[in-house]
């Protein structure tokens, strides 16, 4: 099949997962104990905002028109307003969105590019001392319990130490000073990303080691390897060229597979390091019954999810020329 | 292995196979290390039980040194200090042990259970049922499950310890139920099935009696790593406030001391609870990898060859 095809059976596969989502939700919501009125209308509206919003979704409506309505809002982008920001919920999230997506990314590149370097000199030493030293210590940043971890950075280098700011994404006085340049402020928004992005990098590389070490392993014992051992090639030269790019192939997968163990793992750094993404938004709106806002963001990051897997499937294939989709 | 463990009923080669497994596994560092550390844990959800009994002052939840008003650091009275309510912290950190056991063998064998007889249905009627079925796992193995618990505690309000429970094991099965598919595909072109058919079992005596039992073991194979994302969602949970507030685990333990603030002056509250959260997850996770070197003939060669 070729790729277009491919990428398209996906989109529409994805499509309908999503739209089961949707109705899972929406069938929740109306199951869920007490009024769904008073879930989505804010308590402090005039009568008419309310009266307006009931309209709009619907809700003395039957229910099966109710799911109507609600999958239209959905697509015409009307999740209503936010209880506490009192704006509407898309300009919230489209806020919010950009920040997360920085975080994220880069602490998955980050964390892939180290995980797979150190794990080919891990089996390039297979059985000596840094073997074992880095072995363990994917083992034990890898199983480390996040949010603790985040809380000793930031006791240890934001409050002892004082190299970086204890929260936030941005210091008021480099973006409220009109000389500020955008350096500057680039500069201030890395600084602010220093400790949340540190701990993401340990969480995540440890995993990304360890597949990297076990599947390079492998690799050494393919054919040809032998054949690039016999023409007498450089060890460097077949640890680089010849085995690690084709061994890094399951670290893809595996970020893949791992996605919604690391989605659950920014959500919880956004929250300790109060990082303005969807993440926090959405524990944030949980804490303070904003149904509005949380629905909202859940569905964004279910899209997220699911076209993060599509990414990835290409890249493998893309990766891997052997894959025919 | 599941051939003969089939066709042999006599209990001897299966002890023998057991205790060959088990030497493999102590002699693996890993495993010696995950086991020790579980032991040590299992020793605090044992020893849970005392302190209450000693003095009401030292119950995790309601207990209350009537002395403290505030958190302070280890004493005599209190090896680990109190909290801010002047609570024993020793004796949370105990408690904490029992609920984690409790959270994640109860998570796993829930979503084994539930993923190996999913996968035998899956496997055994094919089709549409296992098309339907399959695809359901592809969804919600992508859902990160602490979000969705997080989603639903918005809708349904604070979820009790055995809720969080259900919802967990609801969202892990998929791993499972996909291998244990895989190995009844297999196991249905077999004599004994095709027999059992001509005798006339029912689909159901089939699946429960006979494909059940060769199944199952490999199903547990999976159970330490289930235990080890209980105990994190279960942690993490607490910790962002949406846990059970009648239960005392550790990760409620890390929201009391991060929401009172107490993080940058109370180390001996703050350190505790977080160690046993990674060092437990560690545990099982050196466990479950042991136990894969121990299964898996290749890997274990592989370390013979050392």
């Amino acid at each position: 099949m070729e790729p277009r095809r491919f990428i398209f059976r996906r989109l529409i596969q994805i499509f309908v997962i999503f739209f089961v989502i949707l109705t899972v939700l929406f069938l929740l919501f109306r199951l869920a104990p007490g009024d769904p009125i008073s879930r989505m209308i804010d308590p402090d509206m005039t009568t008419e905002d309310a009266e307006r919003l009931r309209e709009q979704l619907g809700l003395d409506e039957p229910l099966w028109v109710q799911y109507v309505y609600y999958v239209r809002n959905f697509f015409t982008g009307e999740f209503g307003t936010s209880f506490h920001y009192g704006q509407p919920v898309v300009k919230i999230i489209w806020d919010r969105l950009p920040n997360t997506v920085l975080l994220f990314t880069s602490s998955i590149i980050l964390s892939a590019f180290v995980g797979v370097f150190l794990g080919k000199i891990a089996s390039w030493h297979k059985g000596g001392k840094i073997d074992s030293v880095l072995t363990i210590g994917a083992l034990v940043t890898h199983t480390v319990f996040l949010p603790w971890l985040a809380l000793i950075l930031i006791w240890v280098f934001a409050y002892k130490l004082a190299w970086f700011p204890i929260t936030g994404m941005v210091s008021e006085e480099v973006w409220l000073d009109p000389e500020a340049g955008i350096v500057a402020k680039a500069l201030d928004v890395f600084h602010h990303m220093a400790l949340p992005l540190c701990t993401l990098f340990l969480i995540h590389f440890g995993a990304y080691l360890l597949i990297m070490r076990s599947s390079m392993l492998e690799t050494l014992k393919e054919d040809y390897i032998l054949t690039a051992r016999a023409k007498g090639l450089e060890e460097r030269v077949i640890r680089n060229r010849h085995a690690a790019p084709n061994a890094a192939l399951p670290v893809v997968t595996s970020i893949g597979l791992s996605l919604a163990f690391s989605i659950n793992g920014g959500a919880l750094t956004e929250t300790v390091f109060t990082w303005p993404g969807i993440g926090r938004e959405l524990v944030f709106s949980v804490s303070h019954n904003d149904y509005p806002l949380a629905q909202a963001s859940f569905l964004l990051i279910a899209i997220v999810v699911l076209l993060s897997n599509l990414v990835v499937d290409v890249l493998y294939a893309y990766l891997d020329p052997r894959i025919r989709y | 292995m599941e051939r003969d463990g089939h066709k042999n009923k006599t209990r001897s080669p299966q002890l023998e196979r057991f205790l060959e497994g088990w030497s493999i596994f102590v002699q693996n560092p890993l495993g010696k290390i995950g086991l020790t550390l579980l032991v040590c844990f299992g020793l605090m959800a044992a020893c849970s039980f005392i302190p209450p009994l000693l003095d009401p002052m030292y119950d995790p939840m309601t207990g209350v040194d009537p002395l403290i008003t505030r958190s302070v650091g280890p004493s005599s009275a209190h090896w680990l200090g109190t909290d801010f309510m002047g609570r024993d912290i020793l004796s949370q950190l105990l408690a904490g042990a029992r609920v984690a056991f409790m959270v994640g063998v109860s998570a796993a064998v829930m979503s084994i259970l539930l993923g190996c007889a999913i996968g035998m249905f899956a496997g055994y009627m094919g089709r549409v049922v296992d098309t339907l079925l399959m695809r359901t796992a592809d969804m919600i193995m992508v859902m990160p499950t602490l979000l969705v618990v997080l989603i639903l505690s918005s809708l349904f309000g604070q979820l009790n310890i055995w809720t969080i429970v259900l919802i967990i094991a609801l969202f892990r099965w998929p791993g499972v139920s996909r291998v244990i598919r895989a190995q009844t595909l297999s196991l249905k072109q077999r004599p004994f099935i095709e027999a059992a058919k001509v005798a006339g079992a029912s689909h159901m005596r089939i699946i429960f009696m006979h494909i059940m039992p060769n199944v199952l073991p490999l199903a547990f194979l999976y159970m330490t790593f289930r235990v080890t994302s209980a105990i994190i969602i279960e942690a993490a949970l607490a910790f962002l406030g949406f846990g059970d507030p009648g239960t005392v685990s550790w990760g409620m333990m890390l929201q009391w001391v991060w929401k009172t603030g107490h993080m940058f002056r109370a180390p001996y509250w703050l350190l505790p609870p977080g160690l046993c959260i990674s060092l437990i997850t560690l545990s099982f996770y050196m466990l479950g990898r042991a136990m894969d070197e121990v299964l898996d003939p290749r890997l274990r060669k592989e370390a013979e060859a050392e």
